[in-house]
């Protein structure tokens, strides 16, 4: 691409970018202003360019904070987790992957379906900002690797949308809306075949190489739980990681501790993981934490039928049901 | 970790001859430990090697139970309950069958040889099934020799 | 000064590794950190840290004694808080300050921890002035000198093809006079490169203050808003001090204890043994970690806890940035 074409590219963008920034503060104007919602869950511009963060905005004047372009990477549904007691009706913007995490809330019977107001947007994809090389000034960035390898990039729900998304609980759909042609140009979902390899090296791996792989990962987490406390499916009201006091578990960040942390959050995700990839992308310490959710994902799959979690609300996850022919390899 | 360290070794890292592997088992109250209870009045042989711990169901045993045995020295682990279909409370083991299936193979995943966590039906009248699968787990534990993966440090 | 070249760099940092476990900022697994030099460590000099050096001095997890009770019959073995000498080298000012802070907390006003203060003790510290100033730094508006610090046994500067080195206590003299016999310095004239410029701006001034009137205020709620409440900014953070002891039961009748890292930002930090929490929501742990870095610890030891390293706006993953903070701070209005 020459640099004018990439100047184009990113003009429209910025053109799109604007407009679906309009219809979301009007929109949400208008629910605050009459009273439909008592707050509002949205991004806003962040201290720099390539950051475009949560806010939650209570007032109708406020709705001007609120911006989305390709940088609106959170998903905000897990801190609707923090209205699960209240009965205040709440509204919250989400992309494709997103709106599979109200799903998730809502089978979970953490949140009352009709107490939320989910608005669906169109996702041009979102920019990795691992790749800004000038902080200062605005660039052209490759996609995150979980947007390559998107299979939702339409929500599955909504109540209202904007930019013209369809809301579809199709999988690899192709994206929709306003932002449709940027998601195809800049390739999401293109990747989709992919988003099983890294799995599939780590099981080529010899069990010793696996092991000392995961202690290499495991010796770098913190314990810090923000693979836990972001994502929508971690939704307890209490974790037996927040209490040492029954000795469960220790506060002590050894590899081995660490391991039964880790292992311990991909069991209780099986079957219920919405592939948000917030996990992996929050975690300070670069731990490929969807690895262990893809390969219990694809292990699902295999043993029993294709699932997509938090897709549809009356579809149960696996490990909360059974057949009577399931696979028996126990005797 | 290398292949000595899997091996059997005593406190000076020698192999030792008289290692015996530490298994904890995992039995569903209405079946395998009355299984257990019958192979014991029958006056049947099976090696020592298993901690038997009771359990409502095999469904209660969850996964950080296999994990916090293993960090607390398990060299195996073995959770067994009632046949499909013949559960105290209807469907637990059919749960217990989904998870542990699924378990076996996050652990394999994790480095963790699939030898070293099984699960089995094992009824009340089952005697010497019990009997057979605790001695053909010790033989194949004793095989791999001790396990040090995930082993509690400190 | 005295120099040595930078391509001499391996030869420096085997020398010194000879005199004590000499800790370096190194890719480890993908993640940079300080870590133990040895043969194929991936040192990495030229940008600060994901993780603080804290580490070094205040590891997150640490034995400090075994015990065991039968009966009546109680037994005590302490572990030794030595682990020998130790270099921090390519410390940036930043995180140097975060070492002051620390030793406030743990070595001054009458309480001493020892397993810290052992450490610190056996520690030689090795700043290195900043060229390159990081996207998240905002060193100078929290009072350091990006381009050195007074308080390093020895200070490295970037020379551009040399790093010179400057003694400043007797552990520096020592560090440098080894450097010497080995043959490694040689006299530079070169001035240090200047420090580049900052991409945040803030300014502190008066935060201390201003806070002192607003733990009221709403503005907690809305910062709360968006928080997860985990522990990251907590964890890598050169500051953060905070510990619980916990034990490791071998059975019923012994075990260990550790001193492991806690945070404020967790909902167990502050509950009571009768079940009460004192900060039972996210807008009481938020306003909590803000407060304790920009007034609580300035009113007590006359210092800000943060010491601008920006690590804490680099991976919070929502974007809650203390700089952010400070300004929204400075700029709300107090009612009466």
């Amino acid at each position: 691409m020459s640099d004018n074409m990439r100047n184009n590219v990113r003009d429209n963008m910025g053109h799109m970018n604007n407009q679906l920034t309009q219809e979301m503060r009007d929109l949400a104007r208008e629910l605050l202003a009459s009273g439909e919602v008592k707050g509002l869950f949205g991004w806003t511009k962040g201290s720099r360019w390539y950051l475009t963060p949560p806010v939650f905005i209570t007032k109708p004047e406020e709705a001007d904070r609120l911006c989305y372009d390709e940088f609106a990477v959170n998903n905000l549904t897990g801190l609707l987790l923090d209205f699960r007691d209240s009965q205040d009706k709440i509204a919250v913007f989400v992309k494709g992957c997103d709106s599979r995490g109200i799903v998730r809330l809502v089978q979970d019977n953490q949140l009352k379906r009709e107490n939320i107001v989910v608005i669906g947007v169109p996702c041009p994809g979102m920019g990795d900002k691992g790749a800004v090389t000038d902080h200062r000034q605005a660039q052209e960035l490759p996609l995150l690797a979980k947007c390559l390898e998107c299979r939702y990039p339409n929500p599955v729900l909504a109540d209202r949308t904007i930019g013209a998304v369809t809301v579809t609980t199709e999988p690899s759909a192709a994206p929709s809306g306003a932002t449709a042609e940027a998601a195809k140009g800049r390739g999401v979902g293109s990747k989709e075949a992919d988003r099983f390899a890294q799995v599939e090296a780590i099981e080529k791996m010899s069990p010793d190489e696996r092991y000392a792989f995961w202690q290499a990962q495991n010796k770098k987490c913190i314990r810090c739980y923000a693979c836990r406390n972001i994502c929508p499916a971690c939704n307890c009201r209490e974790c037996i990681f927040d209490s040492d006091k029954k000795n469960w578990v220790n506060k002590a960040a050894t590899p081995t501790d660490n391991a039964f942390f880790g292992i311990t959050r991909a069991m209780h995700v099986a079957g219920r993981c919405v592939e948000c990839g917030e996990c992996e992308r929050v975690c300070p310490m670069d731990i490929p934490i969807m690895a262990m959710n893809r390969k219990l994902i694809g292990d699902l799959n295999e043993l029993f039928g294709p699932y997509d979690a938090g897709v549809k609300a009356d579809e149960k996850p696996p490990l909360g049901a059974f057949k009577l022919d399931d696979p028996e390899e126990f005797m | 970790m290398s292949a000595v360290d899997e091996k059997k070794v005593n406190a000076a890292g020698q192999p030792d001859p008289n290692w015996e592997p530490n298994i904890v088992g995992f039995a569903c109250n209405w079946c395998t430990y009355a299984g257990a209870d019958l192979a014991g009045l029958s006056r049947m042989q099976y090696p020592p090697n298993v901690k038997l711990i009771r359990v409502p169901c095999s469904g209660r045993a969850n996964p950080q139970f296999v994990l916090r045995a293993f960090q607390k020295g398990a060299d195996g682990v073995l959770v067994a309950g009632c046949h499909p279909g013949d559960c105290h409370y209807a469907t637990g083991n059919y749960f217990t069958r989904r998870r542990f299936l699924l378990f076996q193979r996050l652990l394999e995943f994790s480095g963790i040889d699939p030898r070293r966590f099984q699960a089995r039906w094992i009824s009340g009248a089952e005697a010497p099934k019990f009997r057979d699968v605790v001695t053909q787990m010790a033989e194949e534990v004793k095989a791999l020799g001790p396990n040090r993966k995930l082993r509690e440090e400190l | 000064m005295k120099a040595f070249p930078k391509d001499k760099l391996t030869a420096v940092l085997d020398t010194l590794a000879k005199q004590a476990t000499l800790w370096v900022p190194a890719i480890v697994a993908g993640v940079s950190r300080f870590a133990p030099y040895g043969p194929g460590r991936e040192v990495q000099l030229g940008a600060n840290t994901v993780m603080s050096p804290k580490e070094a001095l205040f590891p997150a997890t640490e034995k400090i004694y075994e015990y065991s009770a039968y009966g009546i019959d109680g037994e005590f073995t302490p572990v030794d808080p030595s682990v020998g000498p130790q270099i921090l080298f390519g410390l940036r000012s930043c995180d140097m300050q975060g070492i002051l802070c620390l030793d406030d907390v743990f070595l001054t006003r009458g309480y001493v921890d020892d397993y810290y203060a052992k450490k610190r003790e056996e520690a030689t510290l090795v700043t290195l002035g900043c060229v390159t100033p990081g996207p998240d730094c905002f060193c100078y508006a929290m009072g350091v000198n990006p381009a050195e610090h007074a308080a390093s046994d020895a200070q490295l500067f970037d020379l551009g093809d040399a790093y010179g080195i400057v003694a400043r206590t007797a552990k520096g003299e020592a560090l440098v006079s080894a450097l010497e016999t080995a043959g490694l310095l040689s006299e530079s004239d070169k001035a240090p490169l200047p420090t580049g410029d900052f991409v945040l701006k803030v300014d502190a001034e008066g935060i201390t203050e201003k806070l002192q009137h607003m733990f009221d205020h709403p503005l907690w709620d809305a910062f709360s808003r968006k928080c997860l409440n985990c522990g990251a900014c907590a964890y890598i953070c050169p500051t953060c001090h905070c510990f619980d002891i916990s034990d490791k039961k071998r059975n019923a009748h012994c075990g260990i204890k550790i001193k492991c890292w806690d945070t404020c930002m967790y909902s167990e930090y502050a509950l009571m043994a009768g079940g009460h929490n004192p900060r039972p929501s996210k807008k009481e742990r938020v306003r909590q970690r803000f407060m304790h870095k920009l007034r609580y610890f300035p009113e007590r030891y006359g210092k800000l806890q943060c010491t601008g390293c920006g690590r804490c706006i680099a991976k919070c993953p929502v974007n809650l940035e203390i700089t952010d903070v400070i300004q929204q701070v400075r700029e709300a209005k107090i009612d009466g």
